[in-house]
């Protein structure tokens, strides 16, 4: 142990010098390391500088995570109104899972998740047709940007107005003989509504990042298609999904958080929870208890029933993206 | 090995046990000398002189005294109060809506009865600010729900403007001549919120309820079972079906969308507010003031006398956690002292809550809702709990939609007002 931990202070420099002469000098600063008291602090100093060093983000994320994250999960053991700060055990656990609306909002959070491939397959297919240069790609690549840099809660008024049952949406339907729809007042449509203007709002991004994974594709591949005669669809199935796979995987991942973590914006702008609350998410059932309904300790056991599902879908991806670098 | 262990038995049993509280805390309070008043009115243009007013009046008495008004985003106003209720620390004074987000919120006030004695009479509205017989606010303007008509589109349709209609057959008949002779709709709703229900509940369910039924479910004595009250809900789906209301009620916001639909001639009716937005005064801006009738809800059931709902609408109340209680109460007075509110309606067009406020300057349908406020009485929706009116929101739009039917709403409302 000691020698070991001596090692680097007096051994370094002479081997630095002497170069072959390593292990002599390797035990001779050993004996001197473990016989000066100067250098027994100097090591012990040593010892606890990586504690030191990371003591700052240990602190940040210890107060400032999880000792808020362990209250929080704390408090949705006690009660809420007349039965503030009692202990009621599982009480609230026990109402969430009695709460039609909570249970519709984690079954949105299955459709999110259901509905991730449409949202990566978008991007993917615009960029591959940008990376294949179909006419006017270059307006394009910057058109389809702009959406991204929106916020949710404009890009939520600008889709309400459009939207609307008396829109300019609706009024183009009638004209063209389909029929107007409710967008946002019907019920088993007003969900695919929100995330459809979501994957609009933030297909930006993942095409930026197809982009920078097309530019890393083997083009001589590409050319070999080509002048094999393969038509483009073979090109896409055979060439690009199999050369763009770890892009893909990467903008699954992220896709998936953007749509569990940031829709709430847009959500509280175009359907505040409905239509007949069709449209709640946790996070969302979460504010409403909390600020709306004064219930913490309710939104106190919703948060940590929505932290322990991040935790599993965030592993999940952990296990995804880890499986990918290896294949690679 | 066996440490990593024990502790986190100990912690699992420490979290099982629950100990701590999620809600009101320790208490703590402000600087000396300074008052923290917490609003959503205070940043407002309309309500400047009201403020100014009030401002002086307090000043007057206790000059060493600093007044700072903090105005909070009215969407996340009960956010941000919630958050101060926990942490027990805030400000001294702030602003409620009358009803369920008070009285809700009881716990955290302190009662005012020992100081608002001298101002018992002059005020109207007590009622919404009051949770089990204590009085937490004092109210500054009354909200209400007056039907208003569009004179205009009656006189488009053949009708007689000045005599609408006083039974709910009569009024379906008003109805079908409106939108047979003109592209407007019967009804301006806007449920999106599920805030429509709400005032439709309050605006047209005194001309459904005996007085005595209306009483008890003020009183909360409420029997949703009773066939009144079915009736009401009946007549709520029935405007769905009728096509009384305007297109895609279900998306269109309340605030502002329906009101709009209305200001602009698109609806001949709509169930609107007397104070802030959505009123007399909003309405008058687009559409000619004289245009403007109100109305008293059209008799549905035989024995209801139909009355003009009201409540307090907001009023300010004082934190129990507060380090100066009768200095908080006193500029609770000022808030409410006759000058201010003069200054308020004046500026805003607030109905406000001290009945000797001279309004003759207002017009005919201000005047027509202030005679009223004598006999009126408070709103039934705002009898009942947020949670109830949440679900009510969404029930509605069930009802209106089809997915759910009258019967198994008036269940479910039935158990959450027990529960609330």
């Amino acid at each position: 142990m000691l020698v070991g931990g001596a090692q680097p202070t007096a051994g370094r420099p002479g081997a630095e010098r002497t170069g072959r002469t390593k292990t002599p000098w390797r035990a001779q600063g050993a004996s001197a390391g473990t016989g000066s008291p100067r250098a027994f602090g100097a090591q012990r100093a040593e010892r606890l500088a990586p504690y030191v060093l990371v003591a700052p983000a240990v602190l940040v994320v210890a107060t400032l995570r999880l000792w808020p994250l362990l209250l929080g999960v704390n408090y949705s053991f006690t009660g809420d109104g007349a039965r503030d700060g009692t202990s009621v055990g599982l009480d609230n656990y026990a109402e969430l899972v009695d709460d039609p609306l909570f249970r519709t909002a984690l079954g949105n959070v299955g459709l999110l998740v259901l509905l991730l491939p449409v949202a990566v397959a978008i991007p993917g297919m615009l960029a591959t047709f940008l990376f294949l240069r179909v006419p006017g790609h270059r307006l394009f690549r910057s058109v389809y940007f702009f959406p991204a840099v929106l916020s949710p809660v404009i890009v939520g008024a600008i889709f309400n107005l459009l939207l609307a049952y008396d829109g300019p949406l609706n009024s183009l339907l009638e004209k063209a003989g389909i029929g107007a729809v409710d967008w946002l007042g019907d019920p088993d449509v007003t969900m695919f509504t929100v995330v459809g203007v979501h994957i609009w709002a933030t297909f930006g991004m993942a095409l930026v990042v197809f982009l920078a994974g097309f530019s890393t594709l083997d083009t001589t591949l590409l050319d070999a298609a080509r002048v094999d005669g393969a038509s483009l669809a073979r090109v896409i199935r055979h060439v690009i999904v199999p050369g763009l796979s770890r892009t893909i995987q990467f903008v699954f991942v992220t896709t998936m958080i953007g749509m569990l973590t940031s829709m709430f914006g847009l959500l509280y702008v175009m359907t505040s929870g409905g239509p007949e609350g069709s449209t709640y998410l946790p996070e969302y059932y979460i504010w409403i208890q909390q600020g709306q309904l004064n219930r913490p300790a309710l939104a106190s056991a919703a948060s940590t029933v929505l932290f322990l599902i991040m935790l599993v879908v965030g592993l999940v991806q952990i296990g995804l993206l880890r499986r990918a670098g290896r294949e690679h | 090995m066996k440490r990593p262990a024990l502790w986190s038995v100990v912690l699992v049993a420490g979290l099982l046990s629950g100990c701590g509280s999620a809600g009101s805390g320790s208490s703590s309070g402000t600087a000396d000398g300074t008052l923290v008043v917490w609003d959503w009115k205070s940043g407002e243009e309309t309500a400047a002189s009201y403020i100014e007013q009030a401002k002086a009046d307090f000043a007057a008495e206790h000059p060493d005294v600093t007044v700072e008004f903090v105005a909070q985003p009215f969407d996340q106003y009960y956010t941000l109060l919630g958050t101060a209720i926990q942490a027990g620390k805030g400000p001294d004074v702030m602003l409620f809506n009358g009803g369920g987000q008070i009285r809700d919120r009881a716990d955290a006030l302190l009662p005012l009865d020992d100081y608002v004695t001298g101002d018992r009479q002059r005020l109207a509205g007590w009622e919404a600010f009051t949770a089990k017989g204590k009085t937490y606010a004092a109210p500054v303007t009354l909200q209400g729900h007056p039907l208003y008509y569009n004179k205009a589109l009656y006189e488009e349709a053949g009708l007689d403007p000045d005599s609408p209609a006083t039974t709910w057959r009569e009024f379906t008949d008003d109805c079908e001549a409106i939108t047979e002779a003109t592209d407007a709709s019967c009804l301006a709703l806007g449920n999106k919120e599920g805030f429509g229900i709400q005032f439709f509940l309050s605006g047209l369910g005194p001309g459904v309820l005996t007085p005595r039924e209306y009483d008890a479910w003020i009183a909360g004595d409420r029997d949703w079972n009773s066939p009144r009250v079915r009736r009401l809900f009946e007549l709520w789906k029935e405007t769905g079906d009728a096509g009384l209301n305007n297109d895609g009620a279900n998306s269109t916001a309340l605030f502002n969308d329906a009101f709009a639909l209305f200001q602009s001639g698109e609806a001949a009716h709509i169930v609107g507010l007397m104070s802030d937005v959505g009123h007399w005064k909003d309405f008058g801006e687009f559409l000619d003031p004289d245009d403007i009738g109100v109305m008293p809800a059209p008799r549905a059931e035989a024995g209801a006398e139909p009355v003009l709902p009201y409540d307090g609408g907001i009023g300010y109340a004082v934190a129990k956690w507060t380090k100066k209680p009768a200095l908080a109460a006193d500029l609770v007075r000022s808030l409410t002292s006759k000058d201010a509110l003069q200054a308020f309606y004046a500026d805003a067009g607030a109905v406000v809550s001290d009945t000797t406020v001279d309004v003759s300057d207002g017009g005919a349908a201000l005047s027509a809702i202030t005679s009223e406020i004598g006999a009126g009485k408070p709103a039934l929706h705002v009898a009942l709990s947020t949670e109830t009116l949440d679900l009510l929101g969404r029930l509605s739009q069930q009802i209106l939609s089809g997915s759910t039917g009258v019967d198994e709403a008036l269940e479910q409302l039935a158990d959450s007002d027990r529960k609330g």
